[in-house]
């Protein structure tokens, strides 16, 4: 099945990250692709592949279902074969950089290996993007988190001690400077027991 | 503690190694050998890498993001042969095991079987095929039944179990692909009817009260291969120190694995989270030997060439693989016991001097003559009496 210039490749894109998926559909329009079907649950997926007919789908590499799709690519010639096929004729650094971002494809044959490396590019791109976004937002998390319990660490050596908040906080650094702890772990051990004691 | 002592090894040309593994059952071999220090006794220093799929192990490995992997014993064979994947000379020197696959089929299928009357302990496929041919003379559908990847010995062995009860496996059933932790699931939900799988998810169905196996791999075919572990030519032309090294810490950790002593360690290892943990929880009292696995004894871990063959055999009867591939050159190409055998003999231990055996001749165990002495070797049957003479392959 060969696609011409006037019809742009049909793409189905599987990620069970709904919002990942999101931004990989945003990115192959703009760089017009066809996302026929974004698919985050994969039950019946041999018969939704059928039905859709996709050029190409972009899939996350560890999925398991990567095992169907390549039990489909062993049964019909007009099932998107793995695109890794085409490392040997095509840009092998390509689907290095791909699998690297966690993404891999599966393609008909007789697509352009120009087509394919375009793909994969913006795939993988956005597949780093979404994981440096992912890090960064759970930083900022666990941050948050950690500041959390410091007040309530601090709080409690409050309630226990009758002391000033200066005073409990000093306590803390002292404990954490003694026992060679980080201030969080020391905030978490304040809890354990004096939770006890409440 | 092991009962073989670490031989004195080339100096590895790579210390530093990522292995990839599916957390299934037989990973234990890598397992062990990192935790219990059998990779760096060996002066390896072993990442362990959990992989989502048969297809990403296969890319990472071609790929040299990982150094070697855990594999279907169809997947080096079928990757130098150019199937389903760039043509890339992969090559094992080591296999991960025997046994422990069984063919599980719904309670409701085995209802319907259980009406034509059959014996309790019929374990051929002779109840499915009039099941098939009632459903077709009715008009209802038929029966769809899973394994785990196109080139895998529950592929084969599901096959094997069908044709020989004159089931076509390409026509009077469809067969499909559902990884094996979604097998009970997706059977539960009615999608599939029965499945060929590795343990533990043929007693997860049991446990779901949803399926019984019918058959267990190893009635199928008694102490049949089913992983190995496989790396690329070029790695091991560039590491061929490293590979021996590795395939030592593996062949200890195997026999640490077969002694009764240690199987509750290895099962408390084999929990952990990074490892086995989420599926091994849905079961009560999960066992390491269940399906009858073996790790060592019984040349267990011993590349055979033969096996290679068998596996090439049915890839060509299946029509996955063309009638012009010469089967014994690619079996001798990818499977490599001359390497298994110069760890041995640096490690001392007993092992086979030749590179093929026939199959289906023995009932029970037979005495092999090894390198120092004898090899007590298995019971190598089949389910339905035939044999598999491999010509010898050098």
């Amino acid at each position: 099945m060969t696609t011409t210039q006037s019809q742009p490749e049909r793409v189905l894109v599987i990620d069970k990250d709904t919002a990942r998926s999101a931004l990989l559909e945003q990115a192959l329009k703009d760089q017009g692709y066809e996302v026929v079907c974004r698919l985050h649950d994969t039950e019946g997926l041999i018969s939704r592949v059928e039905q859709i007919r996709p050029d190409i789908i972009i899939i996350e590499l560890d999925s398991p279902d990567r095992d169907v799709l390549e039990h489909m690519a062993t049964l019909n010639s007009h099932i998107p074969r793995p695109v890794v096929m085409f490392a040997e004729t095509g840009d092998s650094q390509t689907i290095q950089k791909a699998i690297k971002a966690g993404v891999s494809a599966y393609v008909v044959d007789g697509m352009s290996p120009d087509r394919i490396q375009s793909i994969m590019d913006v795939a993988a791109a956005r597949f780093r993007e979404f994981q440096a976004l992912r890090s960064e937002l759970n930083d900022v998390r666990s941050e948050l988190e950690d500041h959390k319990q410091l007040d309530q660490a601090k709080r409690l050596i409050m309630k226990h001690q009758k002391c000033t908040e200066d005073k409990a906080y000093s306590a803390m650094r002292k404990m954490a400077m003694d026992q060679g702890k980080s201030m969080t772990q020391i905030a978490k051990n304040i809890i354990s027991v004096l939770e006890i004691l409440d | 503690m092991t009962l073989i002592h670490s031989p004195h090894l080339d100096a590895p040309e790579k210390t530093a190694l990522t292995l990839g593994f599916l957390p299934l059952m037989d990973c234990a071999p890598l397992v062990i050998a990192k935790e219990k220090g059998f990779f760096s006794e060996a002066g390896l220093d072993v990442q362990l890498s959990r992989e989502g799929s048969w297809a990403s192990i296969r890319d990472k490995v071609l790929l040299g993001l990982l150094d070697g992997a855990q594999m279907l014993a169809g997947i080096p064979l079928a990757s130098t042969l150019g199937l389903g994947s760039p043509q890339v000379n992969m090559i094992t020197a080591f296999s991960i095991g025997l046994n422990g696959n069984a063919i599980t089929l719904s309670s409701d299928l085995l209802a319907e079987i259980d009406g034509f009357g059959h014996q309790p302990n019929d374990t051929s496929a002779a109840g499915l095929k009039q099941l098939i041919n009632l459903r077709r003379a009715t008009g209802r559908d038929k029966i769809t039944l899973a394994t785990v990847y196109p080139y895998s010995a529950h592929n084969y062995l599901l096959r094997f179990w069908l044709s020989d009860a004159g089931i076509d496996p390409d026509n009077d059933v469809t067969l499909t692909v559902v990884p094996p932790p979604q097998m009970a699931v997706t059977m539960k939900k009615g999608h599939i009817d029965g499945y060929c799988v590795g343990e533990p998810w043929n007693s997860v169905a049991q446990e779901m009260n949803i399926g019984n196996p019918i058959i267990s791999g190893y009635q199928i075919w008694n102490n049949c291969p089913d992983k190995v572990f496989a790396v690329t030519e070029n790695w091991h032309n560039a590491h061929p120190a490293t590979h021996q090294a590795l395939i030592c810490a593996l062949i200890q950790a195997s026999h640490w694995l077969d002694m009764p002593q240690n199987s509750e360690e290895a099962l408390q290892i084999l929990l952990g989270k990074a490892y086995l943990g989420p599926a091994l929880s849905m079961l009560p009292q999960p066992q390491l030997t269940q399906g009858n696995r073996i790790f060592h004894r019984y040349t267990a871990s011993y590349p055979w060439r033969s096996h290679a063959l068998w596996f090439l055999e049915q890839m060509q009867q299946w029509g996955q693989l063309k009638q012009d591939v010469d089967l014994t050159k690619t079996a001798c190409k990818v499977y490599r016991p001359d390497i298994y055998r110069d760890v041995a003999k640096k490690m001392k231990i007993l092992h086979p001097t030749i590179d093929c055996k026939p199959e289906g001749y023995h009932d029970s165990e037979w005495i092999l003559q090894g390198n120092a002495g004898a090899v007590t070797m298995g019971s190598d049957l089949f389910f339905n009496g035939t044999t598999f003479d491999p010509n010898s392959c050098r």
